[in-house]
Order: structure tokens, then C-alpha cells, then sequence
């Protein structure tokens, strides 16, 4: 039984006897008890029999490359560009309403075709390279937010001025989870500024839905943890037998009140987080994979080892259930200066871990349930900044795609001669999100929480689901 | 007596609110039904006459027309489906006539006047239809060819289905909606039940559970309904002396007696204080998408928790928020208290880097908008913003007019901040030389750069001047003359006074970049704009797709009497008088939702449980006579929320047993009817101080700033590791409340998100609250704490005097025989398998762990 979609049982102790149902359940029966507002029902999920339609994937693991690659430097190669290179860049030449864009800033890297599909890459992503038959490569993204705060929070949420669910917190609720001791969204590394915990909150969502977060941008995976997951003072031992003095506290308060679901819920909610802190630090473990999957990640080597680990970890959490992980760098994409030079810095620090993810799932006969997305909050500029650097660029863009429900080898939309604005297929960020909640079997415009009298969706009112880019 | 007299005030009000219809009927302007039919009339029989189909027409226009837009625009424009995206349906003739919210859609003839043609071409961003895709250009060339025919359509149905009758948004017909009623006049009904209720309160509950066949609970023990009020009323429960000095006044008043020390108790206006500061999304800090502190805020809330103290009458309270800064004022003092006051409207969260300033202007006005609606009316005003409400009476019309007493409204001023000019909270300074320090410090971080630059010239030219290096000097004095002292400039002065006439300016360089003023104490305050106007409609919500200009003024639904706001004025003082007014204005309204929140933070569910949601899409009221009776009631105490408070809290209904029954649990699960008391989840900020009072280290003298030690960036990102700190021993409501990076135990316990007004806090059970309550370190810190307290104080007493005082410094409670048993055998069998050699400290150890075990129980968590 999927956490989302069970029928809501007699009362919330039959719930609890049989709980087989795991984690998400439990949480909800729990919270189902507290929530006597009028839309007490919708803590339990979606109303509609989900999914909607025929699911190509079951989980989404999302790379957010933090600060906006350079489209134009690795996915979306410009002939003209390299030719205009140093002159100034005419708007008008493109359609578009202005004079001066600036001035055209070619690509340093050499682009070639690669796999049997014959994808464009530029030579920063070697590893990545080699999977190119298993990408989908939407090369016309646009969207709002020139600035990486709004960005991010359109990228994650859909919106930047109101506080809104984010996309795994949509997808946590509209699939429920499958582990009973893991939450539905995990966010490894998640970055701290630019709307910081906005980007993996829940917002109007029941709670559960929140992003747990796995560290922050700023350090090192190795050394993350989980808030509260361990207790310094006492070991497992002395914690279980003080556990079970608080259950039989909780369970002979709950015998003289004869029935209330808060402490039902309290009592249902301490084993849980008992046995997050035993699978928790067992799924974070490292220790059981073999030497030859950490090669593939690149771990234990650099400058690839941390992004590896972040890798890694995803895989493992999709393994155990989780519904969306998100891995995301630190906040070093944003090139300003020297794009030539921090491309390749930083490209060198997530190819291999990248194309060994997408590797390991397909071993494992995961990649074609998990939906692989890569990207950014936005591109950046054709033209120069700085001398050596390029700027922020919501207007066109590239990101990709793999696995589940993605159609590899696929090279979708495109931009003008300069990589300025997509002229061919426009992809907006809220079409992605429609399309990858589609792939997920959700229908972007049924999947609705009712909060402060209308109905919300991530995508507010846009969003076209693209077809042509879905298996 | 008391009774009669309360009668007596509701009829007045009643016949007060009656005339005050009448009043404001007569100098209304046409009512909006009025004027909608006559445009309908005209327009269709204009039509009528102009142009008769012909039989050609209908025929092109069946081949050709129809069918296209059924296919691309029925979707979003039909009369049938009841789609009208911008008012406009293009499935009937008359429905392109009258046209949407930018007027009729097709002019007969003049193709490139029709403004369907327009939107079809695609050629303006601003209009663009349909909106995913352009038309293939041979479906555009046969629409224009259709209009340059004269668009025969032989479409005559009447628009049955959009006249403003069925139309949910209809301010006139809304006025049937329970909420825009006046107050009920109900006669106090008699009730049968013997045990006699103590006030008019309990007779309305007592009424409506007769009718269900439900009886009430017995009363609440005293040691329960001390618990209860003490938390209630001031977020922390009672000590033990406390406790004790209740349990032994048995006078027949010993319950009032301690209601009203509570009410005149600091720590009344910290726990109610904060029940608004949830409404006011009160923040230190901007959020969204470039988290800047407020360093100011803090006065705000310190201003609200005197205010609630004080019990400022709530009209006054609302009326300082909304236009403090444009009251007269008697003092400095009091002028700053208003300008700290009126910081309501600018504390909402703004988008501050990267979007249109038109568009973010909308999108602040939005925000206040919306958090008044909400905090205020329970409207969900925001609504109305892109298109009329879908449930509720309010069309865009009213919205824009809004709107524009808040885009009238400057909150936001471009200072220097983070080395460069950025828009961001409007500030003024305080106190009596307020504006001049206030004017001198932005001016200093204006200059600092040409500070710095002057500070490395003065160096360099001190490098040369002590080199002796003349030539390349003297060149340098030319270029650069402001960073050269003039002494050191004189040739004539001997070198080592040159020299030191230098370091001297250098010195002062240094000192001035090294040491820049202190901030001056200042406050967040809005200012009117230098020319108020009024605001034009926004298409479909676009910041830069204007329609109409509407007259700035409030809901319609409340009532349609004249607005005049006075020239070069935003209309501020007019809303917040508004907004309580009882003869033309919402006061109805607002002492409905006001009585409905105090009901909901007593009794722990509102009357209507939607309780910032009064509108179609809320809840109805279980009990609507007991909500307007409590809305009489704060009208008629000079809208006094203590006075209110008082009289809920004195009712038999909140001194009720939480003990279930199956018989009436069988019948009304959910206790809409209060057959029981509701029990409640401490809140974040009462489990913490209830915690830390506990172990004796809770310091209850009020705070100002908790943040005054973080740098402009109010979260710790990239190079910036300065972090909010959580760790003052101070009652949780000082505590810094940083938009996304709330203190843990805020953000675990579901505390309001401060980006928005919250009047009900959503109450969940998810794992990181287990895992708080098991392993976070305050909360042990806390637990030993208390137990070294009654380890220490109690030293020499039996074992089960020690776990008597526990319990009774935790819960307020004495452990029954099993209760002290089960935590006799943990103490003894947990204190064996510790094998520790130091007494003291295994002591210690279990009693800690016993405390924190007391803590993680429902028992302390849940309040009955």
C-alpha cells in the first residue's frame, strides 16, 4: 500500500496496529489526528487515486549545479559565437528588441558529437560524454529571475515572491514514500542562501513533506549530519531503556485518556525517530560498497570525492525509498570572472560522479525508474563580463535529463546562432516541472492542496507538459 | 444585570449598523449591477442595429470561425464551462461585444482596432493569445477577415450565466454571506441543564450540545485548570509556590483572583503579544531571496508586547500599525512609539535583487494587502488580484483600489548597504536628534568609498614624502590635493614636520575607516508617497498590463458610502479607521474574526475553525449567536482583548475536563459541539521556557535586539559564518526569528513561517520531533539542570519525596503509587548498570535522564 492513496481506517489506533505501512503512513495517521481543520482529509494525500497516469518513474535524484553553468561553454555549441567572438552582439540580428547585448564571448572548449545518437559536449565532461546515449538534452530552458535568489526559488518552488512547497515536497506528497524509516525528500548539501530552507521547504504542505536536510553547501558531505540524529550524552542502550520509561509514561497517559490521537501520535512518532537513528547512519554508511562502485563515483580521489559521496548517497537513498534527493554543489558555478579556467575547476569536480551515478543506477536496473534532471537556476551570458567571465542568463538555457520516462539520446529546443534565447521548442521552468511530475504519473494540474481558500499546484496556473521529450 | 445590559448594547449596535446602511445608501455611487446591465443593454442592441447577418456571413463564419474558436479559445473563454479568463467569453455574441476586463474584444470593420486581432498577432508582449502558442497565420488571416466582414455571428444567446447575479464576486449579493451580517441580537435562550452555567458563554454551548444529547464534562481538577490558565494566559506554567498558593486559597473568587494577576502579569502581553507577531509575520530578518537582517525589528515586537500589556484598545492598536507614522503626536516619545508601531506594513518579506521595481511595487502592495485581509478581515483578498474572486464578493475592483493606498505607500528606500546602494527597508532614526544621526550615518557609508580611496593616497603620498622622493611628490599633490596635508604640502616646512603633518591625516584616515559611527537607534517605518494616486487594474495580475483606473477605497461587500481620502494622502488613516468602524466600515467584521482568534488560542479551536478565512471557502461558525455575542462584547468593552479574554477564561466551558466520553465521542468526534476540553500541544516557545523554568535558568527580564551581533546578512552564507544564536537564557519570544534559519526548535515544533500571517499554526507529528525531544542538547542541558535542582535542594530525602517534587516541578502534578514505582525501579536498575564509581555524578546521570524522560512525555507536551 502507497502512503498517498490509503483509505482513512475507522480510527487512528486500527491505523496504528496495522502499521505495516510504513514511515509516511504512520506520519500521517499521527498528524491526520491533529489536523481537525476542514481539510483534515488532506493531510492523508491527494484525494485523487494517484498516479494519475501511467508512471515512467518512481523517484526523482535532481543535481543542482549552484551559481548557473555556462550553456554555451558545455551543452549548446555556437559556431557564429566563436566567429563573433570580441564584436559586439546585436540584439536586433537575434529578435531581440535591443541594440547592444554586449559582446560575444566564444567558447574556449572544443564540442564534438558523442554516442550513437550523436549528442553535443564539449570536452569539460569526458565521463559525462560516454552516457550521452542515455541523455535527454533540452538546450531551450528559459525563465525569470536574473538575480540567483529569485532564480533559485522559481527553480525550486516555482516562485520567487510567495512562499510555496517545493518541487520534492510536491512529490513527497502527491507519491507518499516508500521506506518506513526514511522520508520521502532528502536534500544533500543543500545551499544555506538564495531562499536557503524555502528551496526544500513544504510551505502549506503537511510538514512531513519537508526536505530533511543532509548537511549544507558549505561542508564537506563527509562530515555532515543529520540534526539530532545521535545522542551525545547516552548510548544506544541507556536510550532504550529511558525510551521505553517514556513510551510506558506516554501509553498509561493515553489508558486514562482513553483515546487521543496526539498521544497516539507522540507514542507512534518516538519509535519512528528511533529507527531513523538506527537506518539513517546505515543508509549514510559507505562502508558495505565495494571498492570498484567507489571508483565509479571517484570517491577517495580528487577533486572528485565529496561530489562522488553526495552521488553515492543519492543512490542509496533512492534505494531505500526515498521519492526525491537532491544533490547540489556548493555555490561555485557563478563565473563571473575566469569562466574558462572555474568551468574547468568545476567540472572536474562533478563529471565523474555524475556519469557514474547515472552508471551504477543503470547497473542496477534503477535508471529506468529513477528520473535523473541536471541544471542550474539559469545559464549564463554569451556575451563578456569582466573581460573572461559571463554573467547570469535566465533567458535560455540547458539542462538534461535521464532515466525514467527521459527519451536518451534526445537533443531537444534550441537557441539562436549565439545561445541567447531559445528559438526552436521553448522549455519554461514551470513546462520541466509539469513534465517531470508527468513522468512521475502526476498530472500537474490535479495535484492540488487546498491553503487559504483556493487551490495551489507548482505550477500556479502555466506549465505544458513536454511530450516529446518523455519515452 | 449584566446580561440586560449586554442585550441593550447589541440592539444599539444593531440599530447603529442598520442606519449607518441607509446612511450610506443614500450618497452611493450606481450600484455595480446597475451599471453592468446598462452596458449590457446598449451594447447589445447597438449591435442589433448596426449589422444583421447574412446568410454569407453565417456560413463563413460556421466554416470558419466557430470551429477555431472552440478549438483555441473556449478552453479559457466560454460562458458554458464558465471559463471567463479576463471577464471575456468569446461563446457568445454577445460576450466579444461587451468584451472582458480591456473592453469589447472585436470592433465590426476595424480589424486593427479589435483587440482579439491584436492578441492573435502576437505582436505585443503584453498581449498574447492564445497564450501557449500563436495561431498558425492562416487561422489568423481568416479571423481578420471575419471582422473586416463585420464578425457576422449568429450567436443571439443571452449571457444568462455571467450576469452578476450568479457571479460569486458580486459585492452586493456577498452581502448575504454570514461574515457582512449584522451582529445577531439572539434573547439568551434558557437551557435544562441543572448544573448552571456561569455565564451567557456557557449558555450558548450548553444550548447546542442539549440539542445533540450531549452533556458537558465535569469540571477540570484545580491543579488541571491552574496548568491551563497559567499556560494560557502567559506561556508558562506555575511553580510550585505558585501552584501551592492556588491550591490553598479556597475562596470562592480564588479563581478570578488569579485570572486577573495573570492578565496584569509581563508575561500576559509575551505569550498574546506573540499570538499577533504570528499574524503580523513578524521577522529579523527579509528572507526570500536575499535574507538581509532586520536590524530594527526587534522594536516592533518589543512595541506589540507592551501594547498587549497595556491592553491598547484594538481599534487604537490596528490604527498606530496602519498609519502610526501619520498620527499627531504629544512627545518625541510618543511620535516614536507610532513610528515603531507603524513598522507592521514594511515587515513583510520583498524580493530585493533582480526584478522590475514596477513589479516588486505590486508585489509589496500585495503583501500588505493580503496580511491585512487575512490578519485583520479573515478575506483572502490576494484573490482578487488577477482576476475577480472565484468564491468571494470581491472583484478586482475593490482590490485595485486597495492596492492603491499601499502602492501611495513607501516602504522601501534605497540606502548603502554591503558595499553598494540597494533598495531595501525604509528606516528613520529615533529619539529627539533621530534624523540628523540617522542623515549622518548614511551619509558616512555613502562616502566610505571615497574614504578608503582618500586614506591609500594619503599612504602613498606619505611613502614619497618620506623617501624624499620629490619630484614624483609634488606630481602626486597635483593629482591628488585632498589626500595631502596641507602642512605636508608647505615646502617650506622642514621634512620631519612635513612627515608628521602626513601621519597625522593618515592616523585620522585610519581612525574614521576603522571606526565608523555607531548605528543610531532607528525604527522601520512606511512613509506616504509625495503624490498619492489612485491604481490602474491589472490584467490578469501582470504588473505591466494596465486596465482601469479605480478610485483608491475598501471592500464594496462592506459597504458602498463615498471614500474620501484628502488630497496628497495614501488613505492609510481612512483604511485603519475603516477597518473598525461600525457605521460604514468592517468593524462588524473585525470584531467578528478578533473574538474568533481569542476563542481559538482559549479554547483551542475557533468557533470558525478557518480562522483567517471568513470567507465562502472558510467554515461556517459551530456556534454563530456565541460569535457575534463575543463580538458584541469586545465592541462593547472599547475593544478591550484582555476584558474578552477575562470573560472567556472565567466560563464554566474553559474550566472543562479534556476527559473523553464514548457516548458523545460516538456522536461528535471532532468536539465541534465542546462536550469536552480540547487538549493541546505546548507551543515551541512554552514547551522551551516551561523547560528551562523548570531548571531554575529561565531569566524572564524582557530583551531588545537578539541579533544586534549579526553582520547585513542575516544567515550564515558562504564566507559569512556569523549564525543567529539561540542560546540566550531569555523567554522564547526574544529569540531571533530569522526567515529560513528559524531557531530548530521553532521550525520543528511548527511555529508560524514568518513570511506570512498565520492565525492557526498547523499542528503536525513527523520524526525530527522525536528526534529533538530524544537528543538535542538544550533540552538535556535543561533536564540535568532541574535535576541538580531537586537533587540538591532535596538532599537527604527519601527517593520518593525527590520524584514528588520532580513531578511536581515538571507537570504540576503528584505521581500516582504506580507512576512512582515504575521511575523508583528505572532509577535503581538504570543507576546499577552504570557501574560508575563517582556517586554524584551516576546520581546525576539518571535523575537527568529521568527529567528528560518527564520532558519527552505527553504528559508535559500535551496540556489537558
Amino acid at each position: 500500500m502507497r502512503c498517498g492513496q490509503f483509505i482513512p481506517t475507522a480510527t487512528r489506533r486500527d491505523m496504528l496496529r496495522a502499521s505495516a505501512g510504513g514511515f509516511g503512513q504512520l506520519a500521517l495517521a499521527a498528524m491526520a489526528g491533529q489536523r481537525a481543520t476542514a481539510d483534515t482529509l488532506q493531510a492523508y494525500g491527494p484525494s485523487l487515486p494517484l498516479p494519475h497516469i501511467p508512471a515512467r518513474a518512481k523517484r526523482v535524484i535532481f543535481l543542482f549545479m549552484w551559481g548557473g553553468p555556462s550553456h554555451v561553454d558545455i551543452f549548446d555549441p555556437k559556431p557564429a559565437l566563436n566567429a563573433e567572438s570580441g564584436k559586439p552582439l546585436s540584439g536586433k540580428s537575434i529578435g531581440i528588441d535591443r541594440d547592444q547585448l554586449g559582446t560575444a564571448l566564444g567558447s574556449p572548449f572544443k564540442f564534438a558529437q558523442y554516442g550513437d545518437s550523436g549528442v553535443w559536449m564539449s570536452e569539460l565532461f569526458p565521463h559525462l560524454s560516454q552516457q550521452a546515449d542515455r541523455m535527454c538534452v533540452v538546450r531551450s530552458m528559459h525563465t525569470e529571475g536574473s538575480a540567483h535568489g529569485e532564480a533559485l526559488l522559481r527553480l525550486h518552488t516555482g516562485q520567487a515572491n510567495l512562499v510555496r512547497p517545493s518541487v520534492g515536497a510536491w512529490v513527497s506528497y502527491g507519491l507518499g514514500c516508500e521506506s518506513d524509516s526514511l522520508p520521502g525528500f532528502i536534500t544533500i548539501s543543500p545551499p544555506r542562501g538564495h531562499g536557503g530552507v524555502q528551496n526544500y521547504g513544504n510551505a502549506f504542505l503537511p510538514a512531513l513533506h519537508q526536505g530533511t536536510a543532509i548537511g549544507s553547501a558549505e561542508t564537506p558531505i563527509a562530515q555532515a549530519a543529520v540534526s539530532n540524529l545521535v545522542n551525545k550524552k547516552l548510548t544506544p542502550d541507556l536510550q532504550r531503556k529511558q525510551l521505553s520509561l517514556i513510551q510506558s509514561l506516554n501509553k498509561r497517559h493515553l489508558r486514562n485518556t482513553v483515546e487521543d490521537r496526539q498521544i497516539e501520535g507522540l507514542i507512534a512518532n518516538y519509535e519512528l525517530a528511533f529507527r531513523m537513528q538506527s537506518t539513517m547512519p546505515q543508509v549514510m554508511s559507505l562502508a558495505d560498497e565495494s571498492k570498484s562502485t567507489l571508483d565509479l563515483y571517484g570517491i577517495d580521489s580528487e577533486p572528485t570525492d565529496n561530489f562522488g559521496r553526495q552521488c553515492l548517497l543519492a543512490r542509496k537513498f533512492a534505494e531505500s525509498g526515498v521519492r526525491y534527493i537532491q544533490v547540489s554543489t556548493n555555490y561555485t558555478w557563478d563565473h563571473h570572472q575566469k569562466v574558462q579556467s572555474g568551468h574547468i575547476t568545476e567540472s572536474a569536480k562533478v563529471d565523474r560522479p555524475i556519469a557514474g551515478l547515472l552508471e551504477d543506477l543503470a547497473r542496477r536496473g534503477m535508471l529506468e525508474d529513477t528520473l535523473v534532471v541536471w541544471g542550474a537556476e539559469f545559464g549564463r551570458t554569451p556575451m563578456v563580463e569582466n573581460g573572461d567571465g559571463r554573467n547570469h542568463h535566465p533567458q535560455g538555457f540547458t539542462m538534461w535529463l535521464a532515466g525514467g520516462g527521459a527519451r536518451g539520446g534526445l537533443t531537444y529546443g534550441s537557441t539562436d546562432d549565439f545561445g541567447y534565447a531559445p528559438v526552436e521548442n521553448p522549455v519554461h521552468m514551470h513546462d520541466l516541472h509539469a513534465t517531470m511530475l508527468y513522468a512521475l504519473g502526476l498530472d500537474h494540474e490535479q495535484l492540488t492542496y487546498r491553503h487559504a481558500g483556493r487551490d495551489f499546484r507548482l505550477t500556479d496556473v502555466y506549465g505544458n507538459i513536454v511530450h516529446d521529450i518523455l519515452t | 444585570m449584566f446580561l440586560a445590559l449586554r442585550e441593550q448594547a447589541v440592539f444599539l449596535l444593531y440599530r447603529q449598523a442598520f442606519l449607518g446602511t441607509i446612511h450610506a445608501m443614500k450618497k452611493v455611487r450606481p450600484p455595480i449591477l446597475v451599471t453592468w446591465l446598462i452596458c449590457l443593454l446598449t451594447a447589445v442592441f447597438t449591435m442589433d442595429s448596426a449589422r444583421s447577418a447574412t446568410a454569407d456571413g453565417v456560413e463563413y463564419f460556421e466554416k470558419h470561425i466557430r470551429p477555431l474558436l472552440a478549438k483555441h479559445c473556449y478552453s479559457c473563454h466560454s460562458s458554458r464551462t464558465g471559463k471567463r479568463e479576463g471577464g471575456l467569453v468569446l461563446d457568445t455574441r454577445a460576450g466579444w461585444t461587451v468584451g472582458g476586463d480591456s473592453g469589447p474584444a472585436i470592433m465590426p470593420e476595424n480589424v486593427d482596432a479589435s483587440l482579439l486581432i491584436q492578441a492573435v498577432r502576437y505582436k505585443d508582449p503584453a498581449r498574447q493569445m492564445p497564450p501557449d502558442r500563436a495561431l498558425p497565420q492562416k487561422a489568423i488571416a481568416l479571423l481578420e477577415h471575419w471582422v473586416q466582414m463585420g464578425a457576422p455571428d449568429p450567436r443571439d444567446k443571452p449571457m444568462e450565466d455571467i450576469t452578476p447575479n450568479t457571479d460569486p464576486s458580486d459585492p452586493i449579493a456577498g452581502r448575504e454571506h454570514w461574515a457582512f451580517q449584522l451582529l445577531s441580537q439572539e434573547t439568551l435562550p434558557a437551557v435544562k441543564t441543572i448544573d448552571s452555567p456561569k455565564s451567557a458563554i456557557d449558555t450558548f454551548i450548553l444550548l447546542q450540545l442539549e440539542k445533540a444529547n450531549l452533556q458537558p464534562a465535569a469540571d477540570a481538577d484545580r491543579r488541571t485548570l491552574v496548568r491551563r490558565a497559567y499556560l494560557q494566559l502567559t506561556g508558562l506554567p506555575p511553580t510550585p509556590q505558585q501552584l501551592t498558593a492556588f491550591l490553598e486559597d479556597d475562596g470562592p473568587d480564588a479563581f478570578e483572583k488569579l485570572v486577573d494577576q495573570l492578565l496584569d502579569s509581563p508575561r500576559f502581553g509575551e505569550r498574546w503579544g506573540r499570538h499577533w507577531l504570528d499574524l503580523a509575520r513578524y521577522a529579523d530578518s527579509n528572507g526570500l531571496d536575499e535574507n538581509f537582517l532586520f536590524r530594527e525589528a526587534w522594536r516592533y515586537r518589543n512595541w506589540v508586547i507592551d501594547a498587549v500589556n497595556a491592553d491598547v484598545p484594538f481599534d487604537r492598536f490596528l490604527l498606530e500599525q496602519i498609519a502610526g507614522d501619520l498620527l499627531p503626536h504629544d512627545s518625541i516619545e510618543q511620535r516614536d512609539r507610532q513610528r515603531i508601531a507603524a513598522g507592521f506594513l514594511v515587515m513583510g518579506p520583498k524580493v530585493l535583487l533582480g526584478n522590475d521595481p514596477k513589479e516588486r511595487r505590486m508585489d509589496v502592495a500585495d503583501e500588505q494587502l493580503d496580511t491585512i485581509g487575512r490578519a485583520v478581515l479573515g478575506q483572502t483578498l490576494g484573490c482578487a488580484r488577477c482576476h475577480n474572486h472565484k468564491f468571494d464578493p470581491v472583484p478586482t475592483a475593490d482590490y485595485y483600489a486597495l492596492a492603491g493606498i499601499f502602492t501611495s505607500t513607501q516602504v522601501m528606500q534605497r540606502r548603502y548597504m554591503l558595499g553598494q546602494q540597494r533598495g531595501m527597508e525604509r528606516l528613520v532614526g529615533l529619539g529627539a536628534d533621530g534624523d540628523k544621526s540617522n542623515d549622518a550615518y548614511e551619509k558616512y557609508w555613502r562616502e566610505r568609498p571615497k574614504l578608503t580611496e582618500k586614506q591609500k593616497h594619503a599612504k602613498s603620498a606619505l611613502e614619497l614624502l618620506e623617501k624624499g622622493d620629490t619630484a614624483a611628490f609634488d606630481e602626486f599633490v597635483a593629482k591628488h590635493k585632498d589626500a595631502v596635508a596641507e602642512a605636508a604640502a608647505d615646502t617650506k616646512q622642514p621634512t620631519e614636520q612635513r612627515v608628521a603633518a602626513q601621519k597625522t591625516l593618515v592616523a585620522e584616515l585610519d581612525a574614521a575607516v576603522a571606526k565608523p559611527p555607531a548605528i543610531p537607534p532607528r525604527a522601520m517605518i512606511p512613509s506616504d508617497e509625495d503624490k498619492p494616486a489612485d491604481e490602474s487594474i491589472r490584467l490578469a495580475g501582470q504588473f505591466n498590463r494596465l486596465g482601469k483606473q479605480v478610485p483608491r477605497g475598501f471592500l464594496s461587500v462592506v459597504s458602498d458610502a463615498a471614500v474620501e481620502i484628502p488630497e496628497g494622502q495614501s488613505g492609510r488613516l481612512e483604511l485603519a479607521r475603516w477597518l473598525t468602524d461600525l457605521d460604514t466600515g468592517a468593524g462588524r467584521l473585525t470584531a467578528r474574526v478578533l473574538a474568533n482568534r481569542v476563542w481559538h488560542h482559549l479554547i483551542g479551536r475557533g468557533i470558525v475553525r478557518t480562522v483567517d478565512n471568513f470567507g465562502r471557502t472558510g467554515e461556517a461558525p459551530s456556534h454563530p449567536e456565541l460569535l457575534d455575542h463575543l463580538a458584541a462584547a469586545v465592541i462593547d468593552s472599547g475593544w478591550s482583548m484582555k476584558s474578552l479574554v477575562r470573560k472567556i477564561v472565567l466560563t464554566r466551558t474553559f474550566a472543562m475536563s479534556s476527559l473523553h466520553d464514548e457516548a458523545s465521542h460516538a456522536v461528535d468526534p471532532e468536539n465541534r459541539l465542546l462536550w469536552r476540553a480540547h487538549r493541546r500541544r505546548l507551543t515551541p516557545e512554552a514547551l522551551r521556557d516551561s523547560m528551562l523554568l523548570a531548571a531554575g535558568t529561565l531569566d524572564v527580564t524582557p530583551l531588545d535586539s537578539t541579533v544586534s551581533y549579526l553582520g547585513d546578512q542575516a544567515t550564515a552564507v558562504g564566507e559569512n559564518k556569523n549564525r543567529r544564536r539561540t542560546d540566550f537564557p531569555c523567554r522564547s519570544v526574544y529569540l531571533p526569528v530569522i526567515r529560513n534559519d528559524l531557531p530548530e526548535l521553532f521550525d520543528v515544533f511548527d511555529f508560524a513561517d514568518p513570511h506570512a500571517a498565520t492565525g492557526m499554526r498547523p499542528q503536525t507529528m513527523v520524526a525530527t520531533q522525536g528526534l529533538f525531544m530524544l537528543n538535542d542538547a538544550q533540552v538535556m542541558n535543561a533536564a540535568q539542570a532541574t535535576a541538580r535542582r531537586v537533587l540538591d535542594n532535596e538532599s537527604g530525602v527519601a527517593p520518593t519525596a525527590k520524584i514528588d517534587r520532580l513531578f511536581e516541578l515538571v507537570l504540576n502534578e503528584i505521581p500516582t503509587t504506580e507512576e512512582r514505582d515504575e521511575l523508583l525501579r528505572f532509577i535503581s536498575e538504570t543507576r546499577k548498570s552504570l557501574n560508575d564509581d563517582d556517586n554524584a555524578d551516576a546520581d546525576t546521570q539518571v535523575w537527568s535522564m529521568v527529567c528528560h524522560a518527564l520532558f519527552a512525555s505527553s504528559r508535559f507536551q500535551i496540556v489537558e
